[in-house]
């Protein structure tokens, strides 16, 4: 196996596109470095992108703030602009493993690991997120919701890496947040995730939302009939009663040893409901 | 927060100058600053590593196994099957250590030769010149496998038409209880409740995985280094391989930690094979995944309670079945099962009882020690009934128990009358105090108190004639040297001795030199298992060093012209007790001593109480040293909507006896709950069809860091043990009535009661919703 770490965006992408065998990147390796150790993959070629600057930065842009693809967990969760102003984005990247992986772990590889149970990746669905990438054709920008295909699968082209998550601006009095459900406090796999992003008018009601799921489907859902309820109301106690049910409804998870279906489909709405309350907190102020 | 009690049944004047102490550890320093060596750190010139090839199906014949190619790829130095072992490829997996009777024989296979019988079963072992090597040629071996049907249930085993696994019928032990008259019994009650409790399999997921180097030295002789529990496998080493128990030595460095996972040999044989094979040292360190394979896990076990009760609160009778899986293979099932016999009534005098248990072979993973040993199961079930019949007469679920407690001078359920102090009460009243007001439900969080109390055996079983040697030695310079093979398994075994050594001879702890665990070189002490090596070890430690103080307050009442008994020792010095102006520092009194040649050391050995076994047919006689009592309490939250169970408080109160060391009960008692909090919560092995599905950290689920509650330890001491200084045992105790607690509290919370661990928020959640269906309902 070659390991290369570049220093440049160009040369990462050349390394990609002119690899013989299976390539993969490496960001922070918290899920790569776990999948080489038990031999789940076995890659020709693996590109470290840590040593690229540009992919370490959190950039304001337009309001709103671009983040590197090889930004820690830890780092973003330091960012207090960020923080402020997607404060769901973060508590759902602060959720991946524990303490030690923070320091590595990052919302980029978090998306591209493709998997649907992976904490950041409702939150960015509902934050609307799009993620940059530069492949051996240029640049394209796309919804986060596009770049997991179904478990472990990727729209990316070969050569093909995500430099950034664009974190868009929002207007005044929004909030958002990100619950999840383990058996335990940290160090798990999510049964249910679920984000909501709420925006208010003076009056504080909703007049926009975006609801999230993730590990009751074989991609991360964004569930419209969700946002819907809740817009016009203040979510009162039937608005987000309609939301849980609509939650439970697009609900489509496998049974397994982290839980049935009928626990995942009832949990989500729980959830669901739970973030909405939080999210609706947060935009009040 | 701790408190000592002061109930005037404890010994009065006891003046300890070390014992009983909040002092750190002796073994603390190297371990904080990472120079402890352990099993696998060990590096030795020409060293091969080690893989094992398992069986990836639980049922079928092997048709053939070809390792042909494997043996050819450059590097790989030995490779061995059944058909390179001695002709009994077989290795004792009975009770280990320094027992004289009473083992049932037990055997196993050391490699899997005509058929496998349990998922993990090693078939081939592989040394080579890295563990990549040896997994390579460890892929080039071809097992040509024929599936069988497997029985997979302990009632299923127990059919006429069961396929057979172990014996002539799978039944691997069996024991029955005929007490008093069961039928009076039940006709003298006002209720009577029967409920049925099951458990499941608990991994040990100690630290450490299985580690251990061995190799031939110049003299022939065979070396183990490896982390166990039990030094004293040497002999079933030795005997696996046909050799002279004195050609084979076994040394145990720190261990970190063993639950009973390293009770029973686990790697130590296939590396003394491989190094004998291949002549040079041998290494294997277990992967977290082959860990979970390596040794048993806790037995599942399914308790039926029948119980009569008055409506007063006296127990008038209990019938009781329990049975337990024991996989494939006996290994220590049978004694885990007579434990659980003997705790299937808690700390409970019932007079009218009768107990039938069963252990039956299954081809699921061989069950084996774990922390608890059958008691913890026998608690879990014993205790949720007793909140049960509380709960059905309308009584307090404390003065329900205190109706009933067993008392110094009564009958356990195998009539072995208890002399030692029992504090059960007190132990509980203070547990449940120590939890305050139960906090008011909120929107969706309703919360639950939980109480359990138990009674847990420290040492072994009677009949098994268990002994342990020590050795103290005075140096010529005052220092203190103790020399005991107790394998330190991380509880502070090391340590206890130096504290125990020093309290009678007068010399701080810190600056004693304790050498264990190496039994060749240090007076062989028994296993760290059955909560017996601080009772059984510090006993021995005590009594040398008492031969040691009587030798030398021999010589020094010659010359301080006064009589033995008017001496003491105490900070570093001797003096005379009325008057300790008249005294001399250890180091001249050494000194002094070795010039008028007085015998400085002293090689002790302790004997636990014997007895000649239990009656077949009433299952009544002696079957434990001694027992220890107390009580834990636990508050939890549960979130109605999802299930999810928070445990906020955990409270362990213990008669230790006497504590040695405060810290070193504290540990026990901190760590205990967090082990009971996952076996009560979430902790599960899942097998299908004897497959285990999820062996590994990140499926198996262990409280982490972020799940530890509020955890009190209140330390109880009526110093009526058999242990150094009265203690008791605690390692085990400490540990049994945890996961009832909390189940216990789940109860309270939810207002009814799940049967079957662990409480998983699924389970927890689809109990809510029925209990809200059924109140609907009414």
């Amino acid at each position: 196996m070659q390991y290369e770490a570049p220093q440049t965006l160009d040369a990462a992408v050349a390394l990609l596109a002119d690899a013989r065998g299976a390539a993969r990147v490496l960001a922070g390796g918290t899920d790569l470095l776990v999948q080489l150790r038990s031999g789940a993959i076995e890659p020709d070629l693996v590109v470290d992108i840590k040593r690229i600057d540009e992919l370490k930065k959190i950039t304001a842009e337009d309001g709103g703030y671009r983040i590197g693809a090889a930004v820690s967990g830890a780092e973003l969760g330091e960012h207090e602009g960020v923080r402020a102003l997607w404060p769901g984005v973060v508590e759902a990247t602060e959720l991946i493993g524990s303490t030690q992986v923070q320091g590595r772990a990052t919302m980029a590889g978090n998306l591209c690991n493709a998997s649907p149970a992976a904490d950041s990746v409702p939150a960015m669905v509902a934050a609307d997120a799009t993620a940059r990438i530069v492949g051996p054709d240029g640049v394209r920008d796309t919804s986060v919701r596009d770049v997991a295909t179904g478990p472990g699968q990727t729209s990316l082209g070969r050569g093909e890496i995500v430099v950034s998550i664009f974190l868009p601006a929002r207007p005044a009095r929004s909030g958002d947040a990100y619950l999840r459900f383990i058996p335990r406090t940290e160090m798990d796999i999510a049964v249910v995730g679920a984000a909501v992003s709420v925006s208010l008018d003076d009056e504080g009601t909703c007049v926009a939302a975006r609801v999230s799921l993730g590990a009751v489907a074989a991609r991360v859902l964004l569930v419209d009939e969700g946002a819907r309820v809740l817009i016009g109301t203040k979510l009162d106690d039937d608005a987000l009663q309609a939301l849980a049910a609509a939650a439970s409804a697009a609900c489509s998870p496998i049974n397994d040893k982290r839980g049935t279906i009928e626990f995942r489909t009832d949990v989500a709405g729980v959830l669901a409901r739970r973030a909405a309350q939080t999210a609706f907190e947060r935009a009040k102020g | 927060m701790n408190q000592v009690d002061t109930s005037p049944n404890a010994i009065p004047n006891v003046n300890l100058r070390q014992v009983g102490k909040n002092k750190p550890r002796n073994d603390s320093p190297t371990k904080v600053y990472g120079k402890a060596i352990y099993a696998g750190d060990l590096i030795m010139d020409d060293m091969l590593f080690a893989k094992v090839l398992h069986s990836d199906r639980a049922c079928a014949d092997i048709k053939s196994i070809d390792v042909s190619v494997a043996k050819t790829l450059p590097g790989v130095h030995s490779v061995l099957t059944a058909d390179d072992l001695p002709a009994t490829n077989a290795v004792m997996t009975d009770m280990p250590g320094q027992v004289g009777g009473g083992t049932k024989n037990t055997k196993q296979p050391i490699l899997a030769k005509e058929r496998v019988r349990f998922y993990g079963e090693p078939i081939a072992l592989v040394a080579a010149e890295s563990y990549e090597l040896a997994q390579r040629a460890l892929d080039l071996i071809v097992v040509d496998y024929e599936d069988t049907e497997g029985v997979y249930d302990a009632f299923d085993a127990q059919k006429p038409d069961a396929p057979i696994v172990y014996g002539n019928d799978n039944i691997v032990a069996a024991y029955k209880v005929r007490k008093g008259d069961i039928e009076k019994g039940f006709q003298e009650a006002d209720f009577v409740l029967e409920n049925t409790y099951s458990s499941q399999y608990q991994e040990q997921a100690f630290l450490e995985p299985e580690a251990a180097v061995a190799w031939v030295d110049e003299h022939d002789i065979l070396n183990i280094r490896s982390s166990t529990q039990v030094v004293e496998h040497f002999r079933a080493v030795a005997d696996a391989l046909g050799m002279p128990h004195n050609k084979v030595h076994l040394q145990a460095p720190y261990v970190g930690g063993g639950f009973g996972g390293k009770e029973v040999m686990t790697i130590e044989v296939w590396l003394a094979l491989l190094a004998m094979d291949a002549q040079r040292p041998v290494k294997l360190k277990q992967t977290r995944e082959n860990s979970f394979i390596s040794h048993g896990p806790r037995h599942p076990f399914t308790i039926t309670h029948k119980t009569g009760v008055t409506k007063d609160g006296k127990i008038t009778a209990a019938k009781i079945t329990l049975t337990s899986d024991a996989g494939a293979y006996a290994k220590l099932s049978p004694y885990i099962l007579l434990y659980a016999t003997v705790g299937a009534t808690g700390p409970y005098r019932v007079d009218n009882l009768w107990i039938d248990s069963t252990s039956a072979a299954t081809n699921n993973l061989p069950t084996c020690a774990y922390r608890g040993f059958g008691t913890m199961q026998a608690t879990t079930a014993c205790e949720a009934q007793m909140e049960e019949l509380s709960k059905l007469i309308g009584l307090d679920s404390l003065e329900f128990r205190r109706k009933n407690f067993i008392q110094t001078g009564d009958p356990n359920a195998t009539g072995q009358i208890i002399r030692s102090a029992v504090w059960s009460d007190q132990c509980a009243t203070k547990a449940r105090e120590a939890l305050g007001d139960k906090p008011k439900s909120t929107e969706h969080t309703v919360y639950g108190h939980g109480l359990a109390c138990y009674q847990q055996s420290y040492g072994r079983i009677r009949w098994m004639k268990d002994t342990s040697e020590s050795w103290v030695g005075l140096e010529m310079d005052g220092t203190l040297i103790v020399r005991c093979a107790v394998t330190d398994i991380g509880a502070g075994q090391m340590s206890a001795l130096a504290q125990i050594a020093g309290e009678v001879l007068g010399v701080p702890m810190e600056e004693i030199t304790v050498y264990f665990g190496d039994g060749h070189v240090n007076p062989l002490a028994g296993t760290s298992t059955a909560s017996r090596a601080l009772y059984m070890t510090g006993k021995a430690t005590e009594l040398a060093a008492k031969n040691v103080r009587n030798n030398l307050f021999e010589c020094m009442a010659e010359y301080f012209d006064v009589r033995p008994e008017e001496l003491d020792l105490g900070d570093s010095k001797v003096f005379v007790q009325d008057n300790p102006e008249r005294c001399m520092s250890v180091k001249d009194m050494a000194k002094h001593c070795a010039a008028q040649g007085v015998h400085r050391h002293s090689l002790e050995i302790y004997r636990a109480p014997p007895s000649e076994g239990l009656d077949p047919e009433t299952g009544q006689g002696e079957v434990f040293p001694d027992f220890t009592y107390g009580a834990h309490a636990a508050t939890v939250a549960v979130d109605t909507d999802t299930g999810e169970v928070t445990v906020i408080k955990s409270v362990g109160a213990h008669d230790v006896g006497q504590s040695i060391n405060r810290q070193a009960v504290e540990g026990q008692i901190e760590g205990s709950a967090l082990m009971g909090q996952g076996f009560a919560l979430s902790e599960e092995l899942i097998l299908e069809k004897g497959v285990l599905k999820n062996g590994s950290f990140s499926e198996y689920l262990i409280p982490t860091s972020e799940d530890v509650p509020e955890i009190e330890s209140i330390i109880l001491e009526s110093r009526s043990g058999l242990g150094p200084f009265g203690s008791k045992g605690i390692g085990e105790p400490v540990f049994s009535p945890v996961a009832a607690s909390i189940v216990n509290a789940v109860a309270d919370a939810i207002g009814t009661r799940i049967h079957h661990l662990p409480l998983t928020p699924e389970k927890v959640l689809t109990a809510i919703n029925e209990e809200k269906t059924k109140e609907a309902a009414e």
